[in-house]
């Protein structure tokens, strides 16, 4: 896929913060200082064990919270502060999100149909009944559903097509950035690979970018154009997909690496995964700063660590 | 493992049907599995595919509208005193099962560690809970037993969280919890169902790496039902891949993941995203499982199988022997069937991935 990074970036967050107040003396840090673009028709993949902080920024991003500090700038629009009627109208049809897991973003008392023209019906984006019908017909024939299927409730789906029934809820807005987050995790590994090529179908048809938050690895190494690995709310290394994957420079991004299993058993059994405790490792996430490892690839460290990193291999 | 295999649990020709408010669920069709000391067995199939429910009748604790209609599960232990015994489990009444099997010699670990450990009591009563029951265990010895596990699943100030509640530990450390209290009265077959399937991948490799451990320490068996077949290469020594409610292959490890003769295996493998190849698509296997309601004669993969044969609508296929332990039920194996091949990126895969076991010197 070409993405033309000579346009201006469609989502800029720059030094983006989230705390949670738990109580007076105590403060959950979730998101420190993160910093990234995602350009147009592109895909960022924001990987991270539970509790990095990568799902926090996907809703940061689409203000199910309000951010503490930082600026975000979407389609030439600031949305980190107070929205007004007009930009809140515009982040609510641009911006779309894939749940996790579709069986509990799947309101059971509603139809398919209505469920996929929600969008619509809030935004009065139709002229009659039949245009609505028209539009949720040809979505549903997007992602692999046939039309019979607007009448069907939630429970009458396989997990797979529940999540495409996600898909065609985000898609009817026709949104610029679709936040996809774990969307693919709960569900098995062959049907995993029927929802990621439907995606990336549906990125060439139609030119969406997104952001897509997982903790697997594999899966996002073939839809990410560009990867971003998030660790304890910090941003630790930022480069292109070939970059990450063929040279990874922070030991947390190689721990990463290293825990995906690979189908092969003989070296799989010699193999022990390459380990990384934070505690352990002497690093500290506050000190470091950006540093240019190469092309677009950067990685957060102090510079005496980055010279051990890149001068160790 | 020893020269002489010894056979701990035998499941034979298993059928368990379901009774649905739609109808009767054919769920499990002739299920055979052997497993010996020692050993690992893994159970791999998308879900549905009848892979739990399998392991939930070795353990007694089936549905109360599951009906075993047919087969046997046989388990050989030791007493005590050492005498050898074996019992078919399915005859035996949920007291008897109770007392004998579950969690003493029969141990499970769940998939998701949240709703698998009791909110309302701390961790430390829950590993004690199964040795005071079992074996009448003083309190004292229960408890210095129990943080002597905490410390072998490699928890950190065991002492200290022994006194915590579930809902102070990361979903890590629960798991790690769950697979104490499956050690506890140290049984000699270890069940884990998708252990790691709620887990981070870092996690998970960590979870993996413990059961292993666990396993060589204590020279126990593991079945191990997941539907990842990376976790499957790092654990398994037998492989069962598992389709609508039947074991469609059978071998050891080497010989599912080198050489697969089912399509059903075929399109597993080839889905496995590949973190070394650059393809722009992942392959999938077309379709989705069958609802197992309506019944239809013949293979129920056939409808998702391109290599399906006229016969494969009507008449359900055999298990083909390839070699002695090798078995696939496709009639493709038939020395009547056209040849057919395994797809071409799959097998330039499986030729990269001999040639990387072979650099790191075994013979293959």
């Amino acid at each position: 896929m070409a993405v033309d990074y000579s346009v201006k970036p469609l989502l800029a967050v720059d030094g983006l913060k989230q705390y949670f107040k738990v109580s007076k003396s105590f403060t959950v840090h979730a998101v420190e200082n993160v910093s990234f673009q995602i350009y147009p028709g592109e895909t960022y993949g924001l990987v991270g064990e539970s509790g990095s902080g990568k799902s926090t920024i996907g809703r940061s991003i689409i203000r199910l919270y309000d951010p503490t500090a930082g600026n975000i700038q979407f389609n030439g629009t600031e949305i980190g502060g107070r929205l007004s009627t007009h930009d809140n109208h515009m982040l609510r049809t641009q911006m779309q999100m894939i749940f996790q897991d579709p069986m509990a973003s799947l309101n059971p008392r509603k139809k398919i149909g209505d469920i996929i023209g929600e969008g619509l019906d809030i935004h009065h984006m139709y002229m009659n009944r039949a245009e609505r019908m028209e539009k949720i017909q040809d979505i549903l024939a997007k992602v692999g559903l046939a039309p019979e299927h607007a009448s069907r409730y939630p429970h009458q789906f396989s997990g797979g097509q529940r999540q495409r029934v996600g898909i065609a809820r985000a898609l009817i807005m026709n949104p610029k950035l679709i936040i996809a987050d774990e969307c693919i995790s709960a569900l098995d590994v062959s049907i995993q690979a029927q929802v990621v090529n439907l995606m990336k179908d549906i990125q060439q048809e139609t030119g969406t970018a997104y952001l897509f938050i997982a903790h697997d690895l594999s899966m996002v190494k073939y839809i990410s154009d560009r990867i971003g690995v998030l660790h304890l709310g910090h941003l630790l290394e930022t480069g292109t997909t070939e970059e990450i994957f063929s040279n990874p420079v922070h030991p947390y991004t190689r721990s990463l690496l290293s825990a995906i299993p690979a189908p092969n058993p003989i070296m799989e059994k010699q193999r022990v995964a390459e380990s990384y405790d934070y505690k352990t490792s002497g690093i500290d996430y506050n000190k470091g700063t950006d540093h240019l490892v190469c092309g677009s690839h950067y990685v957060k460290c102090t510079d005496e660590e980055f010279r051990r990193w890149t001068q160790g291999v | 493992m020893s020269d002489e295999r010894e056979k701990i649990l035998k499941i034979k020709d298993l059928d368990i049907s379901f009774k649905t408010t739609a109808g009767v669920v054919h769920a499990i069709r002739g299920v055979n599995i052997d497993l010996y000391k020692g050993e690992t067995v893994a159970i791999v199939g998308e879900s549905g595919s009848g892979k739990s429910v399998t392991m939930k009748a070795v353990m007694g604790i089936l549905a109360s509208n599951a009906t075993v209609t047919n087969g046997t599960v046989e388990f050989s232990y030791h007493h005590a005193d050492g005498s050898p015994e074996t019992v078919n489990i399915l005859e035996k009444n949920k007291k008897w099962i109770r007392k004998h099997i579950n969690g003493k010699r029969i141990a499970m670990v769940f998939q998701d560690p949240m709703t698998s450990l009791d909110p309302t009591m701390t961790i430390g009563k829950q590993i004690m809970e199964g040795m005071i029951w079992h074996f009448k265990t003083p309190k004292k010895e229960a408890w210095a037993k129990s943080v002597q596990l905490l410390k072998e699943v490699g928890i950190e100030d065991a002492e200290k969280r022994m006194k915590n509640y579930p809902h102070q530990l990361s979903g890590g450390m629960r798991q790690r919890v769950v697979i104490a209290i499956a050690l506890a009265c140290n049984p000699d077959l270890l069940i884990c169902d998708e252990p790691t399937t709620a887990l981070d991948v870092t996690i998970q490799a960590k979870i993996i790496e413990l059961i292993k451990r666990v396993q060589k320490e204590r020279g126990i068996s593991v079945i191990y039902i997941t539907h990842d077949l990376g976790v499957v290469a790092k654990v398994a020594d037998y492989v069962n891949v598992m389709y609508a409610g039947k074991i469609v292959e059978k071998g050891t490890i080497n010989e599912i993941f080198y050489e697969p003769k089912h399509p059903y295996t075929w399109g597993l493998l080839s889905a496995m995203p590949d973190l070394d190849t650059d393809d722009e698509r992942l392959y999938t296997i077309p379709g989705s499982p069958p609802n197992l309601l309506n019944e239809k004669p013949g293979d129920a993969f056939a409808p998702r199988n391109k290599y399906a044969l006229e016969i494969d609508e009507k008449v359900d296929p055999p298990m083909f022997q390839v070699s002695d332990t090798h078995y696939a039920a496709t009639w493709l194996l038939d020395p009547r069937a056209p040849k057919a091949e395994m797809p071409q990126e799959l097998k330039n895969r499986i030729e990269k991935m001999k040639k990387e076991a072979n650099g790191h010197g075994s013979g293959l």
